[in-house]
């Protein structure tokens, strides 16, 4: 049966009577707005960089069809393969390609690859995969999905974790010794990297001209997914592409700040496989695959281009009232999407009446385009696939 | 519920009355009686309807969240029921807010607007009416119809030209944002200066009575960030001499009430207000004012369990 507004309702009505999950939200978004006025008093300067970042993005999508032609050329020229997919199916045929099966596959945190669902993908293929950041190890085994960008893992208590770490781990576990959690799923991790045959990450932002991905994290789990295993494959969404390693280095700060944090441990930045004459001990392969799954279209679009602007920083999410009820419920479980950036991101990747239906939880209040960057106008957006849905509906009440 | 069936609903209230309630602009312009206004002049003073149909909205939003409790079918088959009486002239939300509300209950609304023009007049303002007051028609663009926007902004911008106004000066934050920068969208030429009554009221220096006590204010979105009026009300509550406090998100990043979705998700726009209403009251008052009639309905709503009170700015600015 098709899809109605009932069923956005019923999600997010039970979503906002789950009192774990509240108890999560106000936690992380109560840490959130207090972390950004410390970051904007010490960094002031973070507001004109952001500024320069949206003319960055306008330019770069304007010209995405020659950018991926660059980046691709670079990464050949560095000695990596690249590849342009041209939507889901065929980017998780690639990577089933590059990885067999049978394969310890471990996994960068990123919301690219939950778009493709290629983990799920790898695993019906007979290939053993973990996702090595620690609130996506969560959620792979204790779902229903990432809710949030940067904080997937907003929705899990303590307890539930030292819960599924007994069973997971068959070692009892203190609820309250939070370390000493990290450190057995460290401990499980460790092993996994370095019997691990392939490598998988997304991009935080690619610069063209050196062939670079950039990744940027704070536990030190990417700088070894992207080095231990001989064979390294990097999914990088086509407008993650920027013209320039100058242009990435300001994307990488102002998506740092703007996700809360002052600075982050590590920011790795990776163009080519490594060279045995070098003795270096990096991947023996690079593939990087360029995925378009609607974004070519979009940029195209008057209104859902400015979707492709998103650094995916998540401060819009932090900040949405209505995230903050039903967190990444809104979008839908079946969405790797979360809130209303995650229904425009939804409308365009994944499925569009889904995604037209949850447009309608959106509050039009523009909170959200406060919070954000590069100032993307998610109101405009979504009132304009609101538009869409009700000018496709009109048409089949009233036939003309 | 299905959406086709609240567009239907919409459609067919539009049809009736250009109102999508289906309250008559006849009663939206009652609010005037008495006060001696005229139909022409420079200053139009336009409502929007948007006070006057609180109780109307509240009665409808009321419905609506017993039905969402009730599931799906029982809530397409009310909508269609309400359509079918619609057709038969019957207007079922008409006799259900006819009942509900209390004439008490709508004399409030009226008298934040009669305050209005009491203050506009203390500062040399004597502003036009419309009689029969056209709805704003922001809900229509909001969920994206369009098809009825475009021709409802027309329509209100020729009855608007036709009372001569240069100035418009609205009261809701809603119409104001919808004559600003919505109609020159949609209408040819419109070019009749559009101003809140809060910026003419600072400007002007209006000097309301002293009062005294606290309040914590809260920004209505539609004024703070698609307006930029942000000082305005702060500046006339300070000279009714009021000690404002100022919640964690404010100003720019004020809270929304959770009011524009309350007719199609009304559980979670009331979970919205009730976190909005925390945070006001933790700011340290239980007196709350704000300068919008949706933001009114939806924090009033979830202030009586803080034990708080929700004023309108212009109650306090008599």
């Amino acid at each position: 049966m098709a899809m109605d507004l009932a069923d956005v309702s019923r999600l997010l009505v039970k979503a906002s009577k789950d009192p774990v999950l509240r108890t999560g939200l106000d936690r992380s978004i109560s840490s959130y707005w207090k972390k950004r006025k410390a970051i904007f008093g010490r960094y002031p300067y973070v507001e004109e960089l952001a500024r320069q970042v949206r003319e960055i993005k306008e330019r770069s999508i304007s010209m995405m069809e020659e950018l991926v032609k660059q980046a691709k050329e670079s990464v050949e020229e560095n000695g990596g393969i690249a590849y342009v997919a041209k939507d889901a199916e065929e980017a998780r045929k690639i990577v089933g390609e590059i990885v067999g099966s049978g394969r310890m596959v471990i996994k960068a945190k990123s919301m690219t690859t939950e778009e493709l669902k290629l983990r799920e993908y790898l695993e019906e293929l007979g290939n053993e995969v973990y996702e090595t950041d620690l609130g996506e190890f969560l959620v792979q085994f204790l779902g229903p999905k990432p809710m949030h960008f940067i904080s997937p893992s907003i929705h899990i208590t303590r307890e539930k974790v030292a819960e599924f770490l007994e069973r997971f781990m068959g070692e009892s576990v203190d609820k309250d010794d939070v370390e000493g959690m990290v450190a057995l799923v460290r401990k499980f991790l460790r092993e996994k990297y370095f019997t691990a045959d392939v490598g998988i990450s997304g991009a935080n932002v690619f610069a063209a001209d050196v062939g670079g991905v950039f990744l940027i994290e704070n536990e030190s789990n990417i700088r070894l997914t992207i080095t231990l295993p001989d064979k390294y494959v990097a999914v990088v969404g086509m407008e993650k592409i920027v013209p320039t390693l100058g242009d990435a280095w300001k994307v990488v700060e102002v998506i740092t700040r703007y996700g809360g944090y002052k600075v982050t441990s590590y920011v790795s930045l990776i163009t080519r496989p490594s060279e045995a004459s070098s003795g270096d001990l990096g991947p023996k392969e690079m593939h990087v695959i360029f995925l378009d799954n609607g974004r070519t279209e979009a940029a195209k679009d008057p209104v859902l281009r400015e979707t492709l602007y998103c650094l995916r920083c998540g401060a819009c999410q932090y900040l949405c009232p209505v995230f903050g009820i039903v967190g990444g419920y809104w979008s839908g479980l079946g969405s790797a999407y979360s809130g209303g950036i995650g229904v425009m991101w939804s409308y365009i990747t994944e499925d569009e009446e889904r995604a037209s239906y949850h447009s309608f939880a959106c509050l039009l209040c523009g909170r959200c385009k406060e919070a954000c960057p590069v100032k993307i106008d998610q109101a405009r957006v979504l009132r304009e696939i609101r538009r869409r849905m009700a000018e496709k509906m009109a048409r089949g009440i009233n036939p003309p | 519920m299905d959406l086709k069936d609240v567009f239907s609903l919409l459609e067919d209230n539009a049809r009736r009355t250009w109102n999508p309630l289906g309250v008559r602009e006849i009663k939206c312009g009652e609010w005037a009686k008495g006060l001696g206004l005229s139909e022409r002049g420079e200053y139009l003073l336009y409502t929007g309807c948007l006070y006057q149909m609180v109780p109307d909205i509240e009665a409808f939003s009321g419905i609506l969240k017993r039905l969402e409790s009730a599931g799906k079918t029982v809530f397409s088959v009310s909508l269609k029921i309400t359509r079918a009486l619609n057709k038969l002239g019957l207007d079922l939300t008409g006799i259900y807010t006819t009942i509900a509300v209390s004439g008490e209950r709508r004399e409030r609304f009226s008298a934040v607007l009669r305050n209005i023009v009491r203050a506009l007049r203390s500062v040399g303002i004597e502003p036009a009416y419309m009689r029969e007051e056209p709805y704003n028609g922001v809900l229509y663009h909001d969920l994206g119809l369009d098809h009825l926007f475009e021709p409802h902004a027309r329509r209100l911008a020729e009855k608007i030209r036709r009372t001569g106004a240069k100035t418009v000066i609205t009261v809701d934050p809603h119409t104001t944002y919808a004559l600003r920068h919505l109609l020159p969208e949609v209408v040819e030429g419109w070019d009749v200066e559009v101003v809140h009554y809060l910026e003419v009221l600072a400007e002007r220096g209006y000097q309301p009575t002293k009062r005294g006590g606290s309040a914590v204010i809260h920004d209505p979105c539609y004024l703070a960030r698609w307006n930029g009026v942000l000082d305005q009300p702060r500046e006339l509550l300070d000279r009714a001499g009021i000690r404002l406090k100022e919640p964690e998100f404010s100003r720019r990043f004020t809270g929304c009430c959770g009011g524009p979705i309350e007719s199609l998700l009304p559980t979670i726009a009331s979970e919205v207000a009730r976190k909005r209403v925390k945070e006001l009251v933790e700011a340290g008052s239980k007196r709350l004012v704000v300068a919008c009639p949706i933001c009114l309905v939806n924090l009033s709503r979830e202030a009586r369990e803080f034990g708080a009170e929700v004023l309108d700015i212009s109650e306090l600015l008599g």
